[in-house]
């Protein structure tokens, strides 16, 4: 079994390695068991993490990534039993037809998620551009940053500098609170580290109330403003 | 030029979905089937570059849309047809069906290798199985350099090689140039994708959409028998972290009840 991390890095080329192995390729896996005969099961989430998945490999080899955080930390074995080095094999030419020109920031600053106590997070829910500002007076309320879900982005509704999930920024901030996002994978992965978790989402099935520890099952057009004039009604109280 | 773009019809993620009697798979009477969300982006981008080429007065690029999968994905192709793409290739047989992304991704390559295509675009993962595997199976059988969650595409104007944008971790992009014929797999969100007009519609009833049977790959690799892996079980996740749920009160109620939760957390 080859095992990666399924990061932008690696599980770019893990099914190219599969396929030049001869092995079974399985992607993003979060456990995995060994049942009594030796043989290997793996979990995934599939359909956006509304469904869980279990796969067996039919071949001997197997090549999987596994999503970033599905395990806890161990502590280090004192020293791994052997530690191969491996240089580059010497039959291995410079590929020409891929060449890294340079990196780049993907999007301006001036939004400090990685740094907040507190966040407010619009997910696609919220319905419109127009209405982000239900979420961004409840991050106002709170004393929070605001952030966005990747469809929240991708729509254009906020910028790309307030994405949460691991296309975005990873957060964990004391409070963090959920605004009709559903919950997809990427998303659970760059905020389910937060200490509070609240979910607002009209859909009692959304993958978000599995990481929340505060489900309201409602409309959050109801919701936040409640709580925005709560919170100001007690600041100026 | 000549370009391919894979699409793959998923359920709509919007659409209820039941797990089916033998728990191995969901069950697909009563589905909506839309084309996955990248795919789209993909096919538009693909329109996007044959537009650009178009505008700087060269030659407008054949558009050949590619899918794998049973009856049902004939609409797909349609759809993709009517959106602008010139011709489709559905990969209907049923040797070719029930596989995984190693036997689809052998049975696409065939395909778009047979079509000679000088840039094939996918979208970055599917709706469905998410693996974001295939194209990169594509790649890897055609020999072809690949680049996936790719944010932009420029191509320079002798079309041998491609500036490409793609995303990393953390907000921060890599720019890569990558020799033609390539494979491009196209991140949800670089473009947005058009809605069909009445027009393209009727125009694609005209369009060719032809059968591939891919009777030049051996059966041992591609459908069910060339699989990887077997899907053993679907469930629905585990239930909740044990949270509380405050739901069939007014808005006003909720609020409160969720603040009084929150000042004894001390995350207020």
């Amino acid at each position: 079994m080859v095992l990666l991390p399924h990061t932008y890095q690696s599980a770019e080329y893990a099914p190219r390695l599969a396929v030049r192995l001869g092995a079974s390729y399985i992607a993003s896996v979060s456990s995995a068991t060994l049942d009594p005969c030796g043989g290997l099961h793996f979990s995934r989430a599939i359909l956006q993490a509304r469904l869980r998945a279990e796969v067996r490999p039919k071949r001997r080899l197997v090549v999987a990534t596994v999503q970033i955080g599905a395990f806890g930390g161990h502590e280090p074995v004192e020293s791994p039993e052997r530690v191969f080095e491996v240089g580059r094999p010497a039959d291995v030419e410079r590929h020409r037809e891929r060449e890294i020109l340079g990196r780049e920031a993907a999007g301006a600053g001036g939004v400090d998620l990685p740094g907040a106590e507190r966040i407010v997070t619009a997910g696609r829910g919220v319905g419109g551009p127009d209405e982000v500002s239900v979420a961004a007076d409840l991050a106002s309320a709170l004393d929070a940053e605001l952030g966005a879900s990747r469809p929240v982005v991708d729509n254009g509704w906020l910028p790309r500098e307030h994405q949460v999930g691991s296309s975005g920024h990873i957060v964990a901030p004391n409070l963090y609170v959920a605004l009709g996002v559903s919950g997809s994978i990427q998303h659970l992965m760059g905020m389910s580290g937060s200490r509070v978790i609240v979910a607002v989402n009209r859909d009692p099935e959304a993958p978000i109330f599995s990481v929340a520890h505060y489900g309201i099952v409602a409309d959050l057009h109801d919701v936040a403003p409640a709580l925005t004039r709560l919170l100001e009604a007690r600041r100026s109280g | 030029m000549r370009i391919g773009v894979c699409i793959k019809q998923v359920p709509d993620t919007d659409s209820h979905l039941r797990i089916a009697d033998s728990g191995r798979e969901i069950d697909d009477s009563d589905l909506n089937w839309v084309i996955s969300s990248c795919d789209l982006c993909a096919l538009e981008e693909a329109l996007l570059l044959a537009e650009a080429q178009v505008s700087r007065g060269e030659e407008r690029p054949e558009l050949v849309v590619f899918s794998l999968g049973p009856a049902r994905v004939e609409e797909a192709l349609r759809k993709a047809l009517a959106l602008g793409a010139d011709r489709a290739v559905h990969l209907a047989d049923e040797a070719l069906q029930g596989g995984d992304a190693l036997a689809d991704g052998r049975a696409l390559a065939a395909a778009l290798a047979g079509a000679n295509c000088d840039l094939v675009l996918t979208g970055a993962q599917s709706d469905d199985l998410g693996q974001a595997a295939t194209p990169a199976v594509i790649a890897e059988i055609l020999g072809l350099p690949y680049a996936w969650l790719v944010m932009a595409v420029e191509l320079d104007a002798p079309r041998q090689s491609a500036r490409v944008v793609r995303e990393l971790e953390g907000g921060m992009n890599e720019v890569l140039r990558l020799d033609l014929p390539a494979v491009l797999a196209i991140q949800a969100g670089i473009n947005k994708p058009r809605f069909a007009s009445l027009r393209g519609t009727l125009q694609a009833r005209g369009k060719p959409l032809h059968r591939e049977d891919c009777s030049g790959v051996d059966a041992g690799l591609v459908g069910a028998a060339g699989a990887g892996t077997e899907t053993e079980s679907v469930t629905l996740p585990p239930a909740g972290a044990g949270g509380v749920v405050i739901e069939g009160v007014s808005a006003e109620a909720a609020a409160e009840e969720l603040l009084a939760h929150l000042e004894r957390e001390a995350a207020l």
